[in-house]
Formats: structure tokens, sequence, C-alpha cells
């Protein structure tokens, strides 16, 4: 009788909503622990393979040219128009407030400090990222990764090292250009909107920046090239389930790096400028 | 002395997929398995190749490489057919580096003749019909001279012409390379025209063993039923 009643209220449990929201958090918070061990049991396999020196120099310099040629054009001219826009607001007002001389510093602390970097992050892991998830995916659900396994060479040193290099080294490269692009967008933007000379504008950027923001600049880029590269390469090597496990992965190595990103620019505004 | 696979089990998420499954093919031998979809016959190969992890059992196999022909080739798609071929002696590393650019080209130019495709080095694998493609992978199978050759359903999407073709080539590879040889296939025409024995799963074990002729001409439930190929009988479809 006992248990009857307790098998009643059982049945009846898994029919509420409170139940089944339950359950939702639970698979959610599953899944997170799977991708992060994920990341983390690759990234490992990564590191645990460079001392067998795994790729060649011209497949870096191949995973290079495409980290770096087809991500350029996006990423300038995202970081060339949040420039501008920052510019067209904050330029006219600053003149007429009699701060013109800061227009250019302000420019390029936003730019060199946050903006180049975060958004040459974003850009590239809308191109990169995606496209490397996708790829190592798409050869996962089509047992090329099970091929390369079979011929004796480890998939993860093969696939991941050049990419992860590549992208760990050019990271900096775009963000520089990104930045020096952004920089000069706002300077023709301040001078359209409010009449700023080139020299007033220019002259204040070397006043406001220091070899610090440069020195966080690139650290922050490696470091986020890195971490791009290997989360996408690592949810892509996840993948299961044909074609929408290649999409899954694909969406996962996005948001898992938009997130990653934002939490180490965090980490670098906590330790580095605050 | 081929291989030897002893007490096989493979289990996923507490289901049991292998359940002690024996088997021997000797050096110069072709076995088929064969069965229903899902009755443990990729996972099989899978556990040979060291794809997957056995839970329990023993393979013995003989020194020397384990090669694996996939399902559907798994040609790397951005990769022309010299790189695909030429993958292990350039990329693994006891082999990285032992071999010049023309000792490459030789043994790729070997492989491919092997499998009747010469000159097709500089093609890509979408350039090629299945077929090709397929043979493509037996070459890249054996650029290692390896002692046992794993086949997942050859003919699998291929004509019936194209189908004879690969079952020719499976046995050609067979003569000229002495391999122990594993094709697992639904298709009765592969098991007649390659195999020297036979073995039959269901749900994780083996219901039959013997030789291709002892298949057709024993009537047990399952033999009879997998060779008329009709779904009265004691295997059951999920």
């Amino acid at each position: 009788m006992e248990n009857d009643r307790l098998v009643i209220m059982r049945v009846y449990y898994k029919s509420t909503y409170t139940y089944k929201i339950f359950q939702m958090f639970r698979k959610e918070f599953e899944n997170f622990v799977s991708t992060l061990g994920d990341i983390v049991f690759y990234g490992l396999e990564f590191l645990k393979g460079l001392k067998n020196k795994p790729t060649t120099f011209k497949e870096i310099i191949n995973q290079s040219a495409r980290f770096g040629v087809s991500s350029l054009p996006i990423t300038l001219s995202i970081v060339g128009m949040t420039s501008i826009i920052v510019a067209m607001q904050v330029a006219g007002e600053m003149v007429k407030q009699g701060g013109g001389n800061y227009v250019g510093m302000l420019i390029a602390i936003l730019m060199v400090r946050e903006e180049g970097v975060i958004m040459s992050g974003f850009a590239i892991i809308s191109m990169i990222g995606s496209s490397l998830a996708s790829e190592i995916a798409t050869m996962k659900v089509t047992e090329q990764v099970d091929a390369i396994s079979v011929l004796k060479v480890n998939p993860v040193h093969y696939l991941f090292t050049p990419r992860i290099i590549a992208g760990t080294f050019m990271m900096p490269l775009v963000v520089i250009l990104a930045s020096v692009f952004g920089i000069l967008g706002g300077a023709i933007a301040s001078n359209l909107v409010s009449g700023l000379t080139y020299k007033a504008y220019f002259d204040s950027v070397w006043f406001g920046l220091s070899i610090h923001d440069l020195n966080v600049c690139l650290m922050k880029a490696l470091s986020f090239g890195f971490v791009i590269t290997l989360i996408s390469c690592a949810c892509g090597m996840a993948a299961k389930d044909g074609a929408k496990g290649v999409g899954t992965a694909t969406t996962k190595a996005v948001v898992w790096s938009f997130v990653a990103i934002v939490i180490l620019d965090l980490i670098f505004a906590a330790a580095f400028f605050y | 002395m081929g291989i030897e696979v002893k007490h096989l089990v493979k289990s996923f998420d507490k289901k049991v997929i292998i359940n002690d499954i024996s088997f021997k093919v000797d050096d110069g031998k072709i076995l088929s398995i064969v069965g229903f979809s899902g009755s443990g016959k990729s996972t099989v190969l899978k556990l040979i190749s060291g794809l997957l992890e056995k839970d329990s059992g023993e393979i013995i196999a003989s020194g020397g490489d384990i090669a694996m022909v996939f399902q559907y080739s798994a040609l790397f798609d951005s990769m022309n057919v010299f790189d695909n071929i030429s993958f292990a002696l350039q990329e693994r590393k006891d082999l990285r580096g032992k071999y010049t650019k023309k000792e490459l080209e030789k043994v790729v130019a070997e492989k491919l003749e092997l499998v009747g495709l010469s000159g097709i080095e500089n093609k890509f694998p979408s350039e090629l019909s299945g077929g090709m493609q397929k043979r493509v992978s037996f070459a890249r199978a054996i650029v290692t001279e390896p002692k046992i050759i794993l086949y997942d359903e050859p003919t699998a999407g291929l004509d019936p012409i194209s189908s004879t073709l690969i079952e020719d080539y499976i046995v050609r590879l067979k003569n000229e390379t002495n391999a122990a040889s594993i094709v697992v296939t639904h298709q009765m025409s592969t098991i007649r025209r390659t195999a020297d024995s036979v073995l039959m799963l269901y749900n994780g074990h083996a219901v039959f063993e013997g030789t291709p002729d002892e298949l057709c001409a024993e009537k047990t439930p399952y033999t009879k039923q997998f060779v008329e190929a009709t779904l009265e009988g004691p295997m059951k479809m999920n």
C-alpha cells in the first residue's frame, strides 16, 4: 500500500513542470560539464603532442594564411566601423567642451585596450572558429578522423597543432592591423564630424598610449587566439550524430568561444587595469 | 598467423553489443562477417583496429600494421589522391622523413596501379566516382604493407558492376599482400566471391561459423533466414 502510494507520487511528480524544468537544467548542466571536459582533455592532448613536432612549417603557414587573409577584411571592417561610430558620437561633443585634444587618446585607448582585441576576437570566432569547428566535425562524422587514427597518426596532434599555433600567433597581427585601422578610422571620422585636425588627433594618440597598453593588448591577442582555436577544434572533434552533430559542434564552438574571450577580457581588465 | 580473436566482449551504456565472440583468420584468408544492421559487425572491426577499447577478451594479431577500409571510403577531401595515399608515409611518426619525394611518387604509383587507377594522383576525392574512391581507399590502406586488412561494407552504395569490381580487388589484394582480411558485408554476392569463411552475428552473438557453401547449405533458422532474405525467422529487425 505504502509502495503503491510512492509509485503514484513518483509518476505524478514526473509529469509536473517542475520535474521537466529540473530535467532540462540537469541536461544543460551535463552538456556544460561534458563540453568543458572535452576542451580540457583535447587541450592537454594538444600540449602533450607538441614535443613530437607533429606538424610541418608548411602546414602552419597554410593555416596562418587561412587565419589571417580570410579573416582580415571582416575584422578590419568591424573594428574600423566601431571606431568611426564612437568617434562620430564623442568627437563633436568633446571638441565643443574643449576636450578636442583628448579625442585621439580616447579612441586609441579604446582600440588598443579593448575594442581592437575583443571585436577582432568576435570576427575571428565567426569567420575562423566556426569554420575550424565545422571542418573538423565533418571529418569526424565522415570517419576521416578514424581513418587518421587507423593510419597510426594521432588526429588531435595532426589536426590541432597547425591550427592552434597559427591562430595563437596570427591573432596579434590581426589585432595590431585592426587597431591601427580603428585609430585611422577614428581620425577620419573626427575630422569630418568636428573638424578636428589630424595633427591634434595623432598628438593625443601618442600621448595617451603606453607600452603597458600595447603589451597587455598583445598578451590578450595571443590568449584569445589560443582559446578560440582550441575551443573550435575541440568542439569539432567532439562532434557526433551526422550532419546535425556538425551544426551542434559549430554552434557550441561559437558560443563557448564568445563566452571564453569575454571572461578572459574580464580577467585581463581586473589584472592589469583595475 | 593472421589474427585470432578470443571471447571478445564490448558494451555501450550497459548494453552488450559484442558478446563472447571468437574467431581466427589465417594469412592469405578472408573472413566475411555478416548479419543484420546493428548486429555488431562494424564494432568488431573497430575493436580490432583499436578505434574502440574492448571490455574483455583477447585480440592476437601477427606483427605489422592493421589497415582499414571504411564504409564510405573516408578519403581526406582536402587532399588529392597522392597525399591521401602517402598520408601515413608522410605523417606517421616512425615513417616521417624516411621517404624522398621520388620514393613517395613511386610507392603511390605502384599502389594505384594495383587498384587499376594509374595516373590519378592529382585528382581530388570529389572528382572521383564512388567505386574509384573505394579503390583509392584500398590503395591508402595497403601503403604500409599491412598484415591485416579490415573492410567495412566495401560494396555499400555501389552498383552491382562496381561491387563486382571491388570484390575482385579484395581478392587481388589478398593475393598480392597475403594479408589476413576481414570483410563486413550484407551482400551474399560479396560473401560468395571473396570469403573463405563466414561468421554470422545476431545481437552480438555468433550464430553461425563456416564456409560460404555451408552457409548456403545449412538450414538452421538463422542461416535460412539470412540466405533467403526473409522476415520470417528468429532474427528480428529493431
